[in-house]
């Protein structure tokens, strides 16, 4: 049950929601989908009736142990679990059987652009890894899974540390994607719209895997190696090589080109192309070399051999200045880095009488604002 | 799609486009008592759901441009917009008049073209322009006096950068005229609008209607008079009679063709599409020269590093302007130019960064970083036509089977001159005003020409009236039309030839003279 209402409240921090905006990932541990959760219809039925004789309530809870776990509970977590389960609310039992877990909630989950670790029992029922694949994996864009082996579905009673080593773990990758802790809670505040929250959030989390692509895997690592030129030490050049790749995919231009080269995606391949023809190693070339062949390439005087299948050295110097102003427009569009660098006018008010700002002049602050230079 | 055109109905006038040339026009020949459509390609906007974030709002004309020539024009965001009210949605809202001299530059210079009226037949339509929407400015403005209804709005702190720096180089400067209200009006011909907030989103479209567009002036005012505005309306063709006169347009809503008789069109579409429409229905050309004359404006800017934190996306951003550079003393160049202080956001700051001042790599990245210490001002210049600067139709055709536009366009000499005198002029007050690490930034603004407004006799493409020489129930109104650039921003101009241009019509249709 926990994990229904842990992806639709995630779904809800992808609609910009306030105060979900921190939100950074969703661990799903034995997990119920958003989708009817699998069940035997006579395990079903039977344990509808399960609260109906109080008297027969220890010996329920005994059974619920044997029925979810792999090889019981140790004794402490037993009488936890026996206490827990005799707490119940025999409505909550019911309704969850007879209707929560039967509804459909998988439109309104979609797909979360949110990392999510899915963690299954390897000797988990209805609930195991191949049913977490098939059913809570669709509604995440990036997904890791772990199978909790000598466990069932109690898997925090049965493993809880090997459970709380992966959480470690996950947290410990996803930390390098959250949002510095002032930033997170300015974008939750009432200065900002659910209509800007939303867009910052799924512009931090970025297209996953399953977002269009239209540059072969050798063309984004050259993209990469000519981004990380571009904007060195700004932020990692495979992402927003990834991100620009994504953004071509979509079709949408900015409503225009240079005449003198051909449509956007057809442009963008030709000229990696025509970089990694003349500089088959590039990306493993130093980076002043780099730096001096992307030198030549912008001011027109990249020896293009002028073969006709690639771009010309004008057309290189037209190309080089679309990646570069991409790259650029892309990194300042990032929440990550208006955190670095203080920008707070996404912040300006929600509907309703709106607080844009107060002082306009150099050196006055505000007390909500982001202070000058990086945010923790 | 359907083939089968859908009959829409009858009006007497048809306006494609909502923008500062369609909407003034829909509401005076509405307020005359003339049944008026008005076709608008976008979606209607509220204004409590413009956002500030650059990347997300989508007010902006993103259909594929083709840009050729020395200095290719970057359109899409920085160009042109759609939505009901138009490119008016993401203006800057500078409101500066048309400086008397730029109307009749050729006289003055033997460059350029002089427009086909003056100062004086546009005076009181510049005014009524104002009343309507709203301008705010100094009392005592050097150049015309006490003539704004609003007090200036807040400076944003490269306005005082720029009045320091200004002091010292012994360049005048004041408060700019801007269409943004500094107090809250209320209701009365126009909707309720709340003063500005310094929330500097002016180019995403603003939240509280501090801002004057047409959305919040001549189109409400259009709609009380019986005008009906069609929004998602995208018009893909005209029918003609034997004659040749416009008796129809079709227009394409929800991937349903509509036809719409008419006894005029005007047709408002903007600077670049309502060439690019002529020329691919062949209509109106038997001069050839519609899409030529094809100008913008220098727009270069000149940025620094303060020890300060600017933020400059605080605050309305063009607040301070000079015009004292419309004729400067020692130009050697036609024309002139206004400068003004600049709030930009970091995306567009980023892309104008990379293409204008071909930074890349560490530099750039710097720069970027040092956001909330950067300061910029930047200047609005004269450009003068050109043979080789021309709009015509690419082989490429769009969703809608029409040719894309192609636009060529290099600076002439005039332009680099006054380019030059600009950027030694800016960089020198901006050391004054304390800026480090100086550079600048080349960039061009607007879409103008391409139907030039002048006498049948020296092949213009509509008269004085803004009526086709060719086909007299057919009449253009955008920055098409503007036989000269001026040094001024287009819109307030705009709006005025706009009301003009009804006027005109008006009075041809009292006089049976259509
Ligand atoms: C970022 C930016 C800032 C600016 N800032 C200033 C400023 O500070 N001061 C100033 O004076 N000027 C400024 N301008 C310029 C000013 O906004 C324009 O000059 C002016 O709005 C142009 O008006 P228009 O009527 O020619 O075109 P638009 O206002 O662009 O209107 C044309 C309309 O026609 C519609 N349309 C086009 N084709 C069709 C079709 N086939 N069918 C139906 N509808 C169609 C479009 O969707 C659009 O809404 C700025 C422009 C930009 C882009
Ligand atoms: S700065 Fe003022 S005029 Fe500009 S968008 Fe904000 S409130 Fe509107």
């Amino acid at each position: 049950m926990g994990g229904k209402f842990a992806t639709l409240i995630a779904a809800r921090a992808r609609e910009g929601a306030a105060g979900l905006s921190g939100l950074v990932g969703v661990v799903l541990v034995a997990g119920s989908p958003p989708s009817p959760e699998p069940m035997d219809e006579n395990r079903r039925a039977e344990m509808l009736r399960w609260f109906d004789d109080p008297a027969q309530l220890t010996e329920k809870a005994q059974k619920f142990i044997d029925d979810n776990t792999n090889d019981g509970l140790p004794e402490e977590a037993r009488r936890q679990a026996i206490v827990d389960f005799v707490r119940t609310s025999p409505e909550a039992w019911k309704g969850w059987l007879a209707k929560g877990s039967r509804e459909d909630w998988s439109a309104q989950a979609g797909v979360i652009a949110l990392p999510c670790l899915i963690i299954a029992g390897e000797d988990d029922g209805d609930l195991r890894e191949a049913a977490q694949r098939l059913k809570n994996a669709p509604h995440f864009r990036t997904v890791d899974s772990a199978v909790v082996p000598r466990a069932a579905h109690m898997i925090p009673q049965e493993q809880p540390d090997h459970l709380a080593e992966l959480i470690c773990k996950f947290c410990q990758t996803i930390s390098a994607t959250a949002l510095p802790v002032q930033f997170v809670r300015l974008m939750a505040s009432d200065r900002v719209s659910d209509r800007t929250r939303c867009a910052m959030l799924a512009r931090h989390s970025g297209p996953g895997r399953t977002d269009g692509s239209v540059l072969s895997q050798a063309q984004l690592g050259v993209l990469a190696a000519v981004v990380a030129r571009i904007l060195p030490g700004a932020s990692e050049p495979s992402d927003l090589a990834r991100r620009l790749d994504a953004g071509l995919a979509t079709g949408r231009g900015d409503g225009w080109r240079f005449a003198d080269l051909p449509a956007d995606v057809e442009a963008w391949a030709l000229g990696l192309d025509t970089l990694a023809a003349a500089e088959p190693k590039f990306a493993r070339l130093q980076g002043d070399v780099q730096d001096a062949i992307l030198r030549a390439i912008s001011t027109g005087d990249f020896d293009t051999q002028n073969e006709p299948s690639r771009l010309s050295a004008n057309g290189m110097r037209l190309w080089f200045e679309d990646v570069a102003s991409e790259a650029a427009r892309l990194w300042m569009s990032l929440p990550a880095t208006w955190a670095q660098i203080g920008y707070d006018g996404f912040a300006t008010g929600d509907r309703g009488p709106l607080q844009g700002y107060q002082e306009t002049a150099a050196d006055v602050p505000e007390a909500w604002r982001l202070p000058l230079g990086s945010v923790r | 799609m359907s083939a089968a055109h859908s009959p829409t109905g009858e009006t007497d006038v048809v306006i494609v486009g909502s923008g500062a040339g369609g909407a003034p026009i829909a509401a005076r020949l509405a307020q005359a008592g003339l049944s008026v459509t008005v076709l608008e390609a976008g979606r209607v906007f509220d204004s409590a759901e413009h956002t500030p974030d650059e990347t997300t709002a989508d007010l902006y004309w993103m259909e594929e441009r083709l840009s050729g020539g020395q200095d290719p024009i970057a359109f899409g965001a920085n160009n042109s917009g759609q939505g009901v009210g138009g490119s008016l949605l993401h203006w800057g809202a500078f409101c500066p008049r048309p400086d008397p001299r730029d109307l009749a530059l050729e006289s003055e210079t033997g460059l350029g073209r002089d427009w086909p009226f003056g100062w004086d037949a546009l005076a009181s339509y510049i005014e009524a322009v104002e009343a309507v929407v709203g301008v705010s400015g100094a009392m005592n403005y050097p150049w015309g006096g006490s003539r704004f209804a609003y007090p200036p709005v807040m400076r944003n702190a490269p306005a005082h950068a720029m009045e320091k720096g200004a002091k010292a180089v012994g360049l005048t400067v004041s408060d700019a005229p801007a269409a943004v209200l500094s107090r809250d009006r209320l209701a009365g011909t126009t909707p309720f609008r709340g003063h500005c907030i310094n929330c500097g989103a002016c180019h995403q479209g603003c939240r509280t209607g501090a801002k004057g567009g047409a959305d919040n002036s001549f189109l409400p005012m259009a709609v009380a008079s019986g005008a009906r505005i069609i929004a998602n309306a995208r018009v893909i063709d005209v029918e003609r009679d034997v004659g040749g006169r416009i008796k129809a347009v079709i227009y394409r809503r929800h991937e349903q063709d509509h036809r719409l008789d008419c006894r005029a069109l005007f047709l408002c579409a903007g600077g670049v599409e309502t060439p690019r429409l002529l020329l691919n229905w062949g209509l109106g050309n038997a001069s050839g020269e519609v899409g030529r004359n094809f100008m913008t404006h220098v727009a270069t800017q000149v940025w620094g590093q303060f020890d300060a934190d600017m933020s400059m996306n605080r605050g309305y951003p063009s607040s301070l302007i000079s015009e004292q550079m419309v004729r400067p003393r020692d130009a050697d160049f036609a024309g002139g130019y206004l400068i003004q202080s600049l709030g930009v956001m970091p995306v567009t700051l980023a892309g104008g960064f990379a293409r204008g001042a071909g930074l890349w790599g560490a530099p750039l990245v710097e720069r970027l970083r040092n956001y909330r210490r950067l300061a910029g001002i930047g200047i609005n210049g004269e450009c003068l036509p050109h043979d080789d600067n021309r709009l015509t139709l690419s082989d490429e055709v769009d969703d809608l089977g029409l040719r894309k536009a192609r636009i060529d366009f290099s600076y002439g000499e005039n332009e680099r001159r006054l380019d030059a005198h600009a950027r030694k002029t800016l960089t020198a007050l901006w050391a004054a005003a304390g800026a480090q690490d100086i550079f600048a930034v080349a960039r061009s603004a607007h879409t103008i020409g391409g139907c030039r407004m002048g006498d049948k006799s020296d092949g213009a493409v509509v008269d004085a009236d803004g009526c086709s020489v060719e086909i007299d129930n057919l009449y253009l109104c955008d920055n098409s039309v503007f036989p000269s650039a001026l040094s001024a921003n287009p819109a307030l101009t705009l709006m005025a030839v706009a009301l003009r241009t009804a006027d005109r019509f008006l009075h041809r249709t009292r006089t049976g003279d259509f």
